[in-house]
């Protein structure tokens, strides 16, 4: 028998980190099964996949958390040159799986597998183990990856499908709910919102799109209750995160007559409530001290809310996160003087609340109700007066780029309207269920009437193109326009087609002209434009143009169109087959060198 | 935040009444008051002593006696181990066994027929010190010009393990509440206040079976939390008033219910402190029980007497509590502090893993520190004025709770040292 001398306490609590990450993983587990079920199983049965991708979910996340782990053992052989029997220790007590595992869960369904893998090495080895390891970083690694994949990889993922597993590719067009916001006019409205993805349950259950994890909030809500009894996570954070964005977009929402489903729409979407429970709470990154995990949940919450209201990138709460993983360090400094001190601490409360109330009424406000502010998406092109009638060529931005549409309104009333141009995925639904005719027939209410389901992102933008429009009509000038829209002016021109003639090529080119498109055969020999002539046009003044040789001229000078002078009384026109030749000159220079 | 449930392990000392071992063959009186070890010493080798003799005096700021707990020769001075983990050195006395005291002692028919004056001195001159663990001299609290609203007596007890305070209660009831009156009379107190844990029914029973004609006496029900016992926190829960230094700037004055039964006995006998009961516990020992002891009695001879450890390769002997205590070796020698000895097996599951900065230490401190940052930043002396770790008062929860296992506490004392030079 031996007297051991050892520091106390001598009973500890039988918690231990093993436990706490064994925990984390069980907690997962319904989750990992819920994405299985939903994009995997459920569009396998709708037979839109087959059998190996049905396991793709499965498969994912495994890669992910089975990157980070050869990752973590291959440094700890090759770095930091650990025997091969502790090896495996060192890399249990490192947690090596949860970088990729937490990657894989918050990444679009449709990452390819070879990103996942570089996006997971790269969160294990610059997010973890260059900061020194487990305990030591100060970013969530799991987020570094995602940032390096979304700010590399966004646009492989998007046109591999994005987040819409390949059943939601048939029946939803648009992105997840929240890049739909930023797509609605103003702040929508729950048919806008909330009825193209199904009703606010799926958004609770989680059966609406979104990255591979985050969809459910049940589910999460049912983790969250279990890490807070098991003591694994730091709970104020989630509590007070999902809070204080359900005020401020309650507020925001209250303010422009919405009701309480706006709030639950906004945290039920983006991935807030796994983002909160999982990634906020992450231990190694979030602080200490209990008020400063308050703190950091209200910060959160106003961040997510600003990213989502003020900038292009709608999901917010992986950003926030990051953006507040930089300020741990000094919150947590705060806050442990803050303790000390009840007053203290009451002023930092008082600062926090004020800043949630300033920023949700900032946002409020910026919704202007009955706007006559345009529409940024809108564009009139142009304007053709003649009394009470106007004749509009009007872009609107859909899914995929701008939706270019002619309308005529005359006393107020739409009597003509035509899709000009589209790029839309599913247009052929618009036509079917001939939509335009519903729009025109239902333009006394144009706001009350349903988006299409399947294809919202499109049909709301019609919708949108007649309101604007009509309210140009009341609103905006009298006078003609041609906008020389820069942005689209490529579009407008048109290599039409081409003839062989022996040694001649003949080009059929057109452009937007005064009055819609204007035709030119060009007849080019060795090289260089032999002859211009109009193939057709609805312009004025061609015949005074003809006659004045401006065609010669525009030959003669074809080095240098920019030396011949318009024809007066018809400078518009002049200038539009000007500007149609120097494309001309350009794309066929282009070709040449091909 | 008052502290948190952690388990208790009590039962396995209360299933035996406790026991008197009052002869050993030898006593070993440290010559040290808490950690005050500047003692004059009043005795030589081959001198005689009585009971209750006086035969040392620390000269710190406040002079405790040092009384010898038997009569017979002093034989020796010798290094012994003490409550607080060191050795200090000890006056060595061969008991004749006599319980010889110098005069006769006098029975007081009411104790509580004292002047103020009177009773502070009974306390100075019988070494009355706080039994809790301080050894705090329990004059000095009495001996104010404040106006004391309140006493609290601390019966909490929130170490687990510990039932010494639980069996003096049980034992010697009405003996406390009597001198809890007779203090009340003296000093002039509006009220006392037994404090007990709410899961402790058993007491409760005894302390109501009493109380009755007490008028100025109540019991208050504490929650069931470590560290409860702690006198910030009783003077929090029950008078709902903070403090800066010491609970008399409350007008409230807090007491050990050991410390209580000692001072019946000076007041009552003129006996001064010479004995306490000692928790003898651990899931090392065969038989846990509570054991009444001569101040100086070597702990392995309890340890004997009460039948000693089971079979084990190791064991770790502790000074107090588990929380608070300390690892000694064998040659521990009982002291007015010592509220109980532990023989328990090595920890289990114990591996020492990176901290996760799961901020749970800091969630727990009473003191309201922030242990992890500390720890972080135990080599900052700038921004360790603003962590205070002179906050702390030891109770070990930092290093009780991290899923880690670091002993966070141990980086707090560092901290504490670092502040100071
Ligand atoms: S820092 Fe001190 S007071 Fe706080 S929990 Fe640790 S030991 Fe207790
Ligand atoms: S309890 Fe332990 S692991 Fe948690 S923050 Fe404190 S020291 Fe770190």
């Amino acid at each position: 028998m031996e007297i051991i001398r050892k520091t106390g306490p001598y009973i500890k609590d039988d918690n231990n980190t093993t436990k706490i990450m064994f925990n984390l993983l069980i907690s997962l587990f319904p989750i990992i099964l819920f994405t299985f079920y939903k994009n995997g199983i459920i569009p396998f049965y709708e037979g839109k996949t087959n059998v190996i991708e049905m396991f793709y979910p499965l498969i994912f996340i495994i890669t992910g958390a089975l990157t980070s782990f050869v990752t973590e053992t291959i440094y700890f052989k090759l770095f930091l040159k650990i025997d091969n029997n502790q090896l495996l220790s060192t890399v249990k007590r490192s947690y090596a799986i949860f970088p990729g595992l937490f990657l894989s869960l918050v990444l679009p369904i449709n990452t390819p597998i070879t990103i996942l893998i570089l996006g997971s090495f790269i969160a294990t080895l610059v997010g973890k183990l260059l900061f020194g390891g487990f305990g030591n970083n100060i970013f969530n690694p799991a987020l570094i990856g995602a940032l390096f994949i979304t700010s590399a990889y966004s646009i492989i993922i998007a046109n591999n499908g994005g987040y819409l597993n390949k059943l939601e590719l048939d029946t939803i067009s648009g992105a997840t709910p929240l890049a739909n916001t930023s797509l609605v006019e103003g702040i929508g409205t729950y048919q806008e919102l909330v009825s193209p993805y199904g009703t606010l349950k799926d958004f609770f259950i989680g059966f609406i799109p979104g990255s591979v994890g985050e969809t459910s909030a049940f589910l999460c809500l049912v983790a969250f209750i279990y890490l807070t009894y098991t003591k694994v996570i730091k709970w104020r954070i989630p509590t007070v995160y999902i809070s204080t964005v359900f005020l401020m977009t309650y507020i925001i929402g209250a303010y422009n007559d919405l009701g309480i489903w706006y709030p639950l729409f906004q945290i039920l979407s983006g991935g807030l409530f796994f983002g909160a429970v999982f990634m906020a709470t992450d231990p190694v990154t979030s602080p200490t001290t209990p008020i400063g995990q308050v703190i950091y949940g209200m910060f959160l919450g106003i961040l997510t809310v600003i990213f989502r209201y003020m900038t292009s990138y709608p999901e917010g709460v992986l950003t926030s996160i990051l953006t507040m993983n930089m300020f741990v360090f000094i919150i947590d400094r705060i806050c442990s003087k803050a303790r000390f001190n009840f007053s203290k601490s009451k002023y930092l409360f008082i600062a926090c609340w004020s800043l949630i109330i300033i920023v949700s009424m900032f946002i409020a406000t910026s919704f202007n109700k009955d706007s006559t502010e345009t529409d940024p998406n809108f564009n009139i092109i142009s304007k053709d007066v003649s009394n009470n009638k106007i004749s509009y060529v009007v872009t609107q931005k859909g899914y995929v780029g701008n939706i270019k549409a002619s309308v005529t309104v005359d006393d107020g009333k739409i009597i003509d309207f035509k899709v000009i141009e589209q790029n839309e995925s599913f247009y052929s639904k618009i036509e079917s269920d001939d939509y335009i005719n519903t729009l025109i027939k239902g333009q006394d209410n144009l706001e009350s009437i349903d988006t299409l389901s399947g294809v919202t992102v499109t049909s709301s933008a019609l919708k949108r193109l007649l309101i604007n429009t009509i309210k140009d009509y009341k609103n905006g000038s009298k006078e003609n326009i041609i906008n020389e829209d820069t942005n689209n002016s490529r579009n407008n021109f048109e290599i039409i087609k081409m003839e062989d003639n022996n040694d001649e090529k003949i080009y059929y080119a057109s452009n937007l002209g005064f009055r819609g498109k204007i035709i030119l055969k060009i007849t080019v020999l060795d090289k260089t434009i032999t002859k211009i002539e109009i193939d057709s046009s609805n312009e004025d003044y061609m015949e005074q143009m003809i006659d004045s040789g401006f065609f010669d001229n525009l030959v003669n000078n074809q080095n240098n169109i920019d030396s011949v002078d318009a024809v007066s009384g018809a400078t518009v026109s002049s200038n539009a087959v000007k500007e149609l030749l120097k494309k001309f000159i350009k794309e066929y220079e282009e070709y040449k060198n091909e | 935040m008052l502290g948190i449930k952690i388990p208790k392990y009590k039962s396995i000392s209360l299933k035996k009444d406790f026991i008197e071992y009052k002869s050993p063959d030898k006593v070993y009186i440290p010559l040290v008051n808490g950690y005050d070890t500047d003692v004059t010493i009043l005795v030589k080798k081959g001198e005689y002593v009585y009971k209750g003799d006086m035969i040392g005096k620390t000269k710190g700021l406040f002079r405790v006696p040092i009384i010898s707990s038997v009569s017979g020769v002093v034989s020796d001075f010798q290094e012994m181990s003490y409550a607080f983990g060191d050795t200090v050195k000890c006056v060595v006395i061969e008991n004749d066994k006599n319980d010889n005291y110098k005069e006769d002692k006098e029975i007081k028919k009411n104790i509580s027929d004292y002047t103020k004056e009177e009773f502070i001195e009974i306390l100075k001159d019988s070494g009355i010190v706080g039994m809790g663990g301080s050894s705090f001299p329990t004059y000095v609290k009495y001996e104010c010009d404040k106006k004391i609203k309140t006493l609290i007596i601390n019966a909490v007890e929130c170490e687990p393990y510990i039932t010494a305070d639980h069996t003096i209660v049980k034992n010697k009831c009405q003996e406390i509440l009597e001198t809890i009156d007779a203090i009340l009379e003296i000093n002039n107190i509006d009220e006392a206040i037994i404090a007990i844990k709410n899961t402790n029914t058993e007491l409760k029973k005894y302390l109501d079976d009493f109380i009755g004609t007490y008028l100025n006496i109540k019991v208050c029900l504490v929650p069931d939390l470590y560290p409860m016992g702690w006198e910030r926190n009783l003077v929090k829960y029950i008078k709902k008033k903070q403090y800066e230094n010491i609970p008399i700037e409350c007008n409230i004055i807090v007491n050990n219910v050991s410390t209580i039964y000692a001072m019946y006995e000076a007041l009552k006998y003129k006996k001064p402190l010479t004995e306490r009961i000692v928790t003898i516990t651990g899931d090392l020992l065969k038989d846990p029980i509570n054991v009444c002891v001569p101040i100086g009695t070597p702990v392995k001879e309890i340890i004997d007497v009460v039948g000693g450890y089971k079979d084990s390769n190791k064991i770790l002997l502790v000074a107090g509590g588990p929380m608070m205590g300390k690892t000694v070796s064998e040659n521990l020698v009982v002291s007015a502090n010592l509220a109980c000895v532990l023989a328990l097996s090595e920890l289990k599951n114990d591996e020492l893993i990176n901290c996760l900065r799961c901020g749970k230490c800091v969630e727990v401190c009473p003191s309201k520190l922030s242990p992890v940052l500390i720890k972080d930043n135990v080599g900052n002396k700038e921004r360790l004025k603003e962590l205070l770790p002179n906050r702390c008062i030891s109770c070990g929860l930092c290093s009780y709770i991290c899923p880690s296992k670091i002993l966070v506490r141990e980086y707090v004392n560092k901290a504490k040292e670092n502040i100071k030079n």
